[in-house]
């Protein structure tokens, strides 16, 4: 499928930050004592898109669609079965990080970096929280000494924590204050992308708005580009520039924010959508909802067609034999559906409208 | 999915119909006894549920909802004690008894968990034992509680599974916790939950670790069942949506305390305490995109040994009355017949001088 490679290119002609052509990753299911290989499941499945500089793109759907590993990939905590993974580096060529050994990685480990969800297990507890944020600069050379301690001391202060706090250990911290420690570590070294999955999914709402206007306020002052992985998608709603829906393995649907909440494309995007619970009492049993049937398809053994069709409202007999191919539907809008242009579908504000509010 | 409606009628006859509150907790302390010191998880709750109906209590973590279910069943851990307080509930047989008062480990309390009220959990994996098939456990709760054979039991556990949804009940009742996914595990723990008919279900964060559209089926599972049986149902959650789609009354609890209750739509469209109020404000709405900045409460929750003096909510709080909050512990006022507060904004005149 050739026309993977130009999915979500920017329409202004800037090249993109980062772009993932046809990615796949297996993991082997093994069984028996001799740990024979009996499977793979295809948890990344032909997987292609571009983040813009300066944008954050969201990767949604239930677990086990891929999001996460997606987002491992690009981080190279796995190396991709196939696939590019095309990264900018200035006034050069783009550099494909699939292709690359641990050694040659290392200069674009400082500037591609993540965020964890879980603030608790993701802080070693063993070490004082100069060593955690400082750590990176120890190792690349980067700073020592005291000067290490200052530089520590204003990541700390950057995202919001106070700067006597760094000879404290992770357990006196509450889980916000902690994630805001998981961000300062990511920022020690200056990186152009930060990939967060699920970093605000662990919080409590009060906290998570505080880490949602953080994260918002650092993108602006640092011009970051955020991969942001979230399965809530008022969360995603709020804080992305582009989203990127995946099931089983594949992108379905992609397109920017208001686009794809109010305009969906694909049925799974609008039956996502329409399973939002409402902040809204008002709103409950107010227009349709639609409730799937059926698990999520086995990533190993995925149905045939397209890997929707056994759960989806609108299937007819093509759905089955024929699997779409990521289409552009024109301003920015991109969805593997072979109905796309006839179906009508719900909008998150059709679906439950705050007129009335 | 809609399951068949197969009707248990074991209890029917038995189900009485006044509007005496199901379930009334008064002013209930658990606290916990730990070497460090006393913490003080709940603090004075106080709530009242009708039959038939849905109270949510929500609140963040550490605001002491767990806890607060757990007293009503009498299965807080150690070193946490009821230390005072009332917990009322209607039995069958029309008679009210206090909870409180009864020993945790006794024969009366064991023949209200699991027959009068079941509670479900979050995490359906922690919860259900990965040794014993779903059947036999569902068997187990019915064969405690009720008076039947066997044959009896496996039957009504195979009309259980079947009543919450779960697709070939007759095989899956063999089969192992491990070998259903997230959502089926969350149906059969309802289904052993509902085996004997209780007259309250708590839920403890039953979708919490569900995805969106599993999520939307099991409230929905939840609501049915509900209005087909009449059970009243107590639904513990920290998520405004769910609270939103499924409450009759809501109660906001903050450090241990009910700071807010009444009936869901006065709680989301004229909330009174700032600390309702700025919860609504911190959730992320599709209508706040133009101001794209969230709402964020000042500073974070206290630590349960430095608890704030009077008001526990003050320093957090953008009302806050500098002389008043940091003094007075609000009782609660009534707003409206139905909604009461604490918080001395509400409070009449002269109690503002202390």
């Amino acid at each position: 499928m050739t026309i993977h490679t130009e999915i979500g290119q920017s329409a202004d002609g800037k090249p993109p930050l980062l772009e993932v052509r046809n990615l796949h990753m297996q993991f082997p299911i093994r069984r028996g004592i001799f740990r024979r290989t009996v499977g793979f499941v295809n948890a990344v499945n032909d997987v292609s898109f571009t983040i813009r500089p300066g944008e954050t793109l969201s990767l949604v759907g239930e677990s086990g669609c891929g999001k996460t590993t997606t987002g491992r990939c690009i981080v190279r905590v796995y190396k991709p079965t196939a696939g590019q993974i095309l990264y900018a580096v200035e006034e050069q060529e783009s550099i494909d990080l699939a292709k690359l050994d641990n050694q040659a990685l290392r200069p674009f480990r400082r500037e591609i970096r993540m965020i964890f969800q879980d603030p608790f297990s993701s802080l070693n507890p063993r070490l004082p929280i100069l060593q955690i944020v400082g750590e990176s600069l120890k190792v690349n050379r980067i700073a020592s000494g005291s000067e290490l301690e200052d530089r520590v001391a204003s990541l700390l202060k950057r995202v919001g924590l106070r700067p006597e706090y760094i000879r404290r250990y992770p357990h006196a911290f509450s889980g916000g204050e902690r994630q805001r420690i998981g961000i300062a570590r990511a920022l020690a070294l200056n990186p152009r992308l930060i990939v967060a999955d699920e970093a605000v999914s662990a919080l409590d709402v009060s906290v998570q708005a505080q880490i949602l206007n953080l994260l918002q306020d650092l993108q602006e002052e640092l011009n970051l580009t955020y991969l942001f992985i979230a399965h809530d998608l008022s969360v995603v709603e709020h804080i992305s520039h582009r989203v990127a829906v995946m099931y089983v393995g594949k992108i379905v649907e992609l397109a920017n924010t208001e686009q794809l909440f109010a305009n969906p494309l694909h049925p799974y995007t609008e039956a996502l959508l329409s399973a939002v619970p409402k902040p809204d009492p008002r709103l409950r049993n107010k227009g349709s909802r639609i409730r799937l049937e059926g698990e999520v398809a086995d990533p190993s053994n995925p149905p045939s067609g397209c890997y929707f069709h056994p759960r989806c409202p609108y299937a007819q007999d093509r759905c089955q034999h024929e699997e779409p191919a990521v289409r552009d539907m024109g301003n920015d809008h991109w969805v593997a559906c072979h109905f796309a242009e006839e179906l009508d579908l719900r909008g998150f504000e059709s679906i439950g409208a705050a007129t009335d509010v | 999915m809609q399951p068949t409606h197969t009707r248990l009628d074991h209890f029917d006859g038995a189900r009485t119909t006044d509007n005496a509150p199901l379930l009334e907790v008064k002013d209930v302390k658990t606290h916990f006894f730990t070497d460090e010191g006393i913490v003080k998880a709940v603090d004075g709750v106080n709530l009242s549920l009708k039959r038939g109906q849905t109270l949510c209590v929500v609140g963040e973590s550490g605001c002491g909802k767990s806890v607060t279910a757990r007293s009503i069943l009498r299965i807080v851990p150690p070193p946490g004690k009821i230390v005072s307080g009332e917990i009322i509930f209607r039995q069958r047989n029309g008679e009210s008894i206090d909870l409180v008062g009864m020993n945790p480990k006794g024969r009366e309390i064991r023949n209200i968990r699991g027959g009068e009220i079941s509670m479900i959990f979050q995490e359906p994996m922690s919860s259900l034992s990965p040794v014993h098939t779903i059947g036999s456990q569902i068997m187990e709760a019915i064969l405690l509680h009720l008076p039947v054979s066997k044959q009896e039991a496996r039957k009504r556990a195979i009309s259980m599974l079947d009543l919450v949804g779960i697709p070939r009940p007759s095989e899956q009742l063999e089969a192992y916790s491990f070998e259903l996914s997230g959502g089926m595990r969350q149906r059969a723990m309802i289904a052993i939950a509902l085996a004997c008919e209780p007259q309250l279900l708590i839920a403890d964060e039953p979708t919490t670790a569900l995805d969106v559209t599993t999520q939307a089926n099991i409230l929905d599972l939840i609501r049915e069942l509900q209005q087909d049986s009449g059970m009243s149902v107590l639904f513990i959650t920290h998520d405004l949506g769910v609270v939103a789609e499924i409450a009759d009354e809501v109660v906001v609890m903050y450090l241990g305390r009910d700071v807010e209750s009444g009936e869901v739509d006065a709680i989301f469209h004229d909330p009174k305490h700032p600390y309702t109020r700025a919860l609504l404000q911190s959730i992320p709405r599709y209508d706040s995109r133009e101001n794209k900045r969230l709402y964020s409460i000042k500073g974070t929750v206290p630590h349960p040994f430095d608890r704030p003096t009077g008001c526990p909510f003050h320093p957090r709080c953008d009302d806050f009355i500098a002389g008043q909050c940091n003094n007075i512990d609000p009782h609660r006022h009534s707003v409206s017949q139905s909604h009461s507060v604490r918080c001395l904004l509400y409070a009449p005149a002269e109690t503002h001088n202390p």
